[in-house]
C-alpha cells in the first residue's frame, strides 16, 4: 500500500520538474468575503424585485412551482392548499429556529400530521433512526432557503442541527420557505457566500451544503425526461414578501 | 486491465457496433439531442466563453502546484474528522476501499455515478470480499442489472432500449414492468429506496475537491449522490488526484460551465458540496468520511506529454461531437474511458499499448477540441499518441510497411509522379465515376466502408507543368 509521504512526494517530483504550459492564475478570491457577502447583500436589498422575478423565471424553467404570499402567516395556507392537491396529511419540518417562524401549530390546526425535527441532535441511535422513517415515509418536506439563485434558479441549502439534509430528499414534494434576504443574482455571488461562511469559525453549519435546481430527474431511459426518480418529484418556492428570518 | 471484450481486435468491435441497427439509431438521436442543448445553453451565456478560458487556466495553474493543493486537502480533510488514503494503483484502491467496508462490518453499498469506481473495477472486488454494491444512478442500476458496462460518460445506458429496460427489471427484479419510462424509473425508485435506507456504506467518486475547505463536490440530476453522501453510516469518496481546485471560488468557475456542457442544463438538479462526516447537531450524516486519492498513471503525466488530460471535466461533450464515436458508441473502445478523452485517458492509464489501434480512431476534425468545456487540444495528444505508436514500433507491421513506402515515396518526386502514372493504369478496372469502391487482395479491407478516390486523369503536378492560366 502506499503511504502519504511517498504519494505525495512522487507528486512533488514530477511538479517540480514540469514546466508551467503556460501563465495562468486560479480565479480571484474576495480578501474580505464576510465585508463583500455584505456589500452584496446591501446592493440587492435595492433590486430585489427584478432578482425575484428572474429567480421565478429560471425555477419555473426547471419544472419549480413558485409560490409568493404577503406574510409568513400565510404560509400554513399555502402548505395546506399544496398537500390537499396531492391528498397528503403527513409533512416534516425543518425546526421552528432554522426555519425562522413557528409553523407547526399552524400546520397542525389545518389537518397536516406534521413532524418537527429536533433542534439539537438526538442522543440514542433509536431516536435518529425514528425521525429518518418519518422523513422516509410522508409526503411532504418543509425547509427554509439559505440562498435562491436568480441566475440558475437554485434552493441552496445549508445542513445542521434542526435542518436536517433529509427533509428537501426524502419526501417527493418539497416545499421551501424564503424571503428576500436569501435572493442572490449569480453563481458569482453564491462564491463569495461560501467563502465568508467558510471563512467564519463562529458558523455552526453542518456537513453538507446542496444546492438544488428543480426536482430530481433522470433521462437514462431513451432520454425520456422523468422526475422523481430519488429526490422529490415536485419543488415548491413559497416567496414571503414580508422578511422573516432574523 | 482491461473492461471491454478486448479478446476481439477494436476493429472487429467497431464493425459490430456498426452494424447494430438499434445502436447506431440510439447513438444518432442521443448525441445530437446532446449536441443542440449543449449549444443552446452556451447561446444564452454570453460569459460562457470566458468562463471556458478561465477554466483552463484554473486547471493549468492548480497542475502547477498540485502538491501544494493536494496537501492542503489532506489537511482540511484530516482536521474536520475525515481520513485521507493513498491509492498508486487501482488495486491498491479497491484494497482499501474493501478493508474500509470489512472493518465497518458492511454487507452492502450504495454507490452514486463514478468513472473512478468504475476504472478500478470496484464492483467485482466488493462482491468477492462479500458486499454487495448496488449502483444507483438509474442508467448505471440498469446495466448493473444487465451485466454491462457504461457506454457514454454521462448516458450510461443510452443503448438500451425501453423494451429492453422493462425485460430486465421484469427478470431480474420479479416485478412485471411495462416499457414506458415514467413507470420504469418508478419501480427503480422504490427498489432503491430500500437499498438507500438499509447500506452499510456509501460509495462515490468526486467532480471536484475544494482544498481550501475540504469538501467534495457531487453533481447529480437523480439526488441519489445526496443520498449515499447522507444515509448509510460510512461513505468512502475515490477521486484522480487532478481533480482538487483551491478555492470556492474556483469551484463557481466550473459548476458554471460543467452541466452546460454535459447535458445543458444552467446546473444539475443537485450539486452536493459535503465535508467530513456529519457535524455536531447534525441528524444525518455519515459517522465516517474517507478520501481515496487515486494516481492510477495520473501523476506520471503531471510531467508527461498527457498533462493537459488532466483538466477532463468528464462531461462526455466530446463524446457526443465526435464522428467516431458516434459511429461506435462506448463499448468499440473497449475501457472504461470512450470517446476522443477516453482514448487519452486509457493512454495515460493502460500505457500507449493498450491504444495502439485507438489512437486512429479520430477523423482529427477538431470538433472534440471546440466542444471541450476546457479547451483541451485533444487532436494534438492524438497526433502525438500516433507518432509514439510509430516510434516504438507497436503498430501492426503492415501498416508500419506501408507508411514506410509511403513515406519513401513522398520524399521523392519523380517516384511519386511514377507511381501516378502505375496507379492510372492499375486502378482502371476498379473506378466508377472516379471513385474507386473496392480494391483486391487485403487492401480490400480499406474499402470495405468506404470509397478510395481515384488518381486524377491529370494530377496536380502534370496540370502546374503546363497550364499556364493556373500560375496566374
Amino acid at each position: 500500500m502506499s503511504t502519504k509521504a511517498e504519494f505525495l512526494a512522487r507528486i512533488r517530483e514530477q511538479v517540480r520538474r514540469a514546466p508551467a504550459r503556460f501563465a495562468a492564475e486560479t480565479a480571484r478570491r474576495p480578501q474580505h468575503p464576510a465585508a463583500e457577502a455584505e456589500s452584496i447583500r446591501r446592493e440587492l436589498a435595492e433590486r430585489w424585485p427584478e432578482t425575484l422575478d428572474a429567480f421565478r423565471r429560471e425555477f419555473e424553467g426547471v419544472a419549480g412551482v413558485f409560490h409568493r404570499v404577503a406574510s409568513i402567516d400565510m404560509v400554513p395556507d399555502a402548505v395546506t392548499s399544496i398537500a390537499r392537491e396531492r391528498d397528503a396529511r403527513g409533512l416534516v419540518t425543518w425546526h421552528a429556529a432554522a426555519l425562522g417562524a413557528d409553523l407547526v401549530p399552524a400546520l397542525g390546526a389545518r389537518g397536516l400530521d406534521v413532524h418537527q425535527m429536533p433542534a439539537a441532535e438526538p442522543t440514542d441511535g433509536s431516536e435518529r433512526e425514528r425521525l429518518r422513517s418519518i422523513a422516509a415515509r410522508v409526503d411532504l418536506g418543509l425547509t427554509g432557503v439559505d440562498l435562491a439563485v436568480a441566475e440558475t434558479g437554485t434552493l441552496v441549502l445549508v445542513s445542521g442541527a434542526g435542518r436536517p439534509r433529509s427533509t428537501s430528499l426524502l419526501p417527493p414534494c418539497h416545499i421551501a420557505v424564503f424571503d428576500r434576504t436569501a435572493l442572490l443574482e449569480s453563481l458569482r455571488q453564491v462564491g463569495v457566500f461560501l467563502e465568508a461562511w467558510h471563512a467564519d469559525p463562529a458558523s455552526a453549519r453542518g456537513g453538507a451544503i446542496n444546492f438544488i435546481t428543480g426536482p430530481s430527474r433522470t433521462a437514462d431511459i431513451e432520454l425520456t425526461l422523468t422526475r422523481g426518480v430519488h429526490g422529490p418529484k415536485e419543488v415548491h418556492a413559497i416567496f414571503v414578501d414580508q422578511p422573516f428570518r432574523g | 486491465m482491461s473492461t471491454g471484450d478486448l479478446g476481439t481486435p477494436f476493429r472487429q468491435r467497431a464493425g459490430g457496433a456498426m452494424q447494430d441497427a438499434f445502436l447506431q439509431e440510439a447513438l444518432t438521436i442521443a448525441t445530437t439531442k446532446f449536441i443542440g442543448l449543449r449549444r443552446e445553453a452556451f447561446a444564452g451565456f454570453p460569459d460562457g466563453e470566458s468562463l471556458r478560458d478561465q477554466a483552463r487556466a484554473i486547471k493549468e495553474a492548480t497542475l502547477q502546484q498540485l502538491d501544494r493543493h493536494l496537501e492542503t486537502l489532506i489537511a482540511n480533510v484530516e482536521r474536520l474528522g475525515g481520513r485521507v488514503h493513498y491509492a498508486a494503483t487501482p488495486a491498491e484502491a479497491r484494497a482499501i476501499i474493501v478493508d474500509i467496508a470489512r472493518a465497518s462490518g458492511a454487507r452492502m453499498a450504495v454507490k452514486s455515478k463514478s468513472m473512478a469506481t468504475e476504472e478500478i473495477h470496484l464492483n467485482e472486488a466488493l462482491e468477492a470480499a462479500g458486499i454487495t454494491p448496488i449502483e444507483t444512478d438509474l442508467g448505471e442500476y440498469i446495466i448493473q442489472l444487465a451485466h454491462e458496462r457504461p457506454s457514454h460518460i454521462i448516458a450510461p445506458a443510452i443503448h438500451k432500449t425501453k423494451g429492453q429496460v422493462a425485460e430486465l427489471f421484469t427478470r431480474e427484479l420479479k416485478r412485471p414492468a411495462e416499457p414506458d419510462p415514467e413507470a420504469l424509473t418508478r419501480i427503480a425508485r422504490v427498489e432503491l429506496r430500500e437499498k438507500f435506507l438499509q447500506a452499510d456504506i456509501g460509495i462515490t467518486g468526486a467532480n471536484f475537491a475544494v482544498a481550501d475547505t475540504g469538501t467534495i463536490v457531487l453533481v447529480t440530476n437523480e439526488g441519489n449522490g445526496r443520498m449515499v453522501t447522507s444515509l448509510p453510516r460510512v461513505h468512502v469518496a475515490v477521486m484522480g488526484v487532478e481533480k482538487v481546485v483551491p478555492s470556492m471560488s474556483d469551484l463557481m468557475v466550473f459548476l458554471a460551465i460543467l452541466a452546460k456542457s454535459a447535458t445543458g442544463q444552467k446546473l444539475s438538479v443537485y450539486t452536493s458540496l459535503v465535508q467530513g462526516p456529519r457535524r455536531g447537531g447534525e441528524l444525518e450524516g455519515p459517522e465516517e468520511f474517507h478520501l481515496v486519492l487515486l494516481d492510477g498513471g495520473r501523476i506520471a503525466q503531471i510531467d508527461g506529454p498527457l498533462r493537459e488530460a488532466l483538466s477532463c471535466l468528464r462531461c462526455g461533450a466530446c463524446l457526443n461531437v465526435c464522428p467516431v464515436y458516434r459511429q461506435i458508441g462506448g463499448h468499440a473502445y473497449g475501457y472504461t474511458y470512450p470517446g476522443p478523452i477516453g482514448i487519452l485517458l486509457t493512454a495515460m492509464m493502460e500505457g500507449t499499448e493498450a491504444v495502439r489501434d485507438l489512437a486512429h480512431a479520430s477523423s482529427l476534425c477538431g470538433a472534440c477540441l471546440e466542444a471541450c468545456p476546457v479547451r483541451i487540444d485533444i487532436p494534438r495528444m492524438l497526433i502525438e499518441l500516433r507518432r509514439e505508436v510509430d516510434d516504438r514500433k507497436i503498430a501492426p507491421w503492415p501498416e508500419r510497411v506501408v507508411f514506410a513506402l509511403l513515406a519513401r515515396l513522398l520524399q521523392r518526386p519523380r517516384l511519386y509522379r511514377l507511381a501516378a502514372r502505375a496507379g492510372r493504369l492499375v486502378q482502371r478496372p476498379f473506378v466508377a465515376s472516379g471513385r474507386i469502391g473496392r480494391v483486391p487482395l487485403f487492401f480490400g479491407e480499406w474499402t470495405r466502408t468506404r470509397d478510395l478516390p481515384a488518381v486524377a486523369a491529370r494530377t496536380f503536378q502534370e496540370r502546374w507543368a503546363t497550364d499556364r492560366e493556373l500560375r496566374g
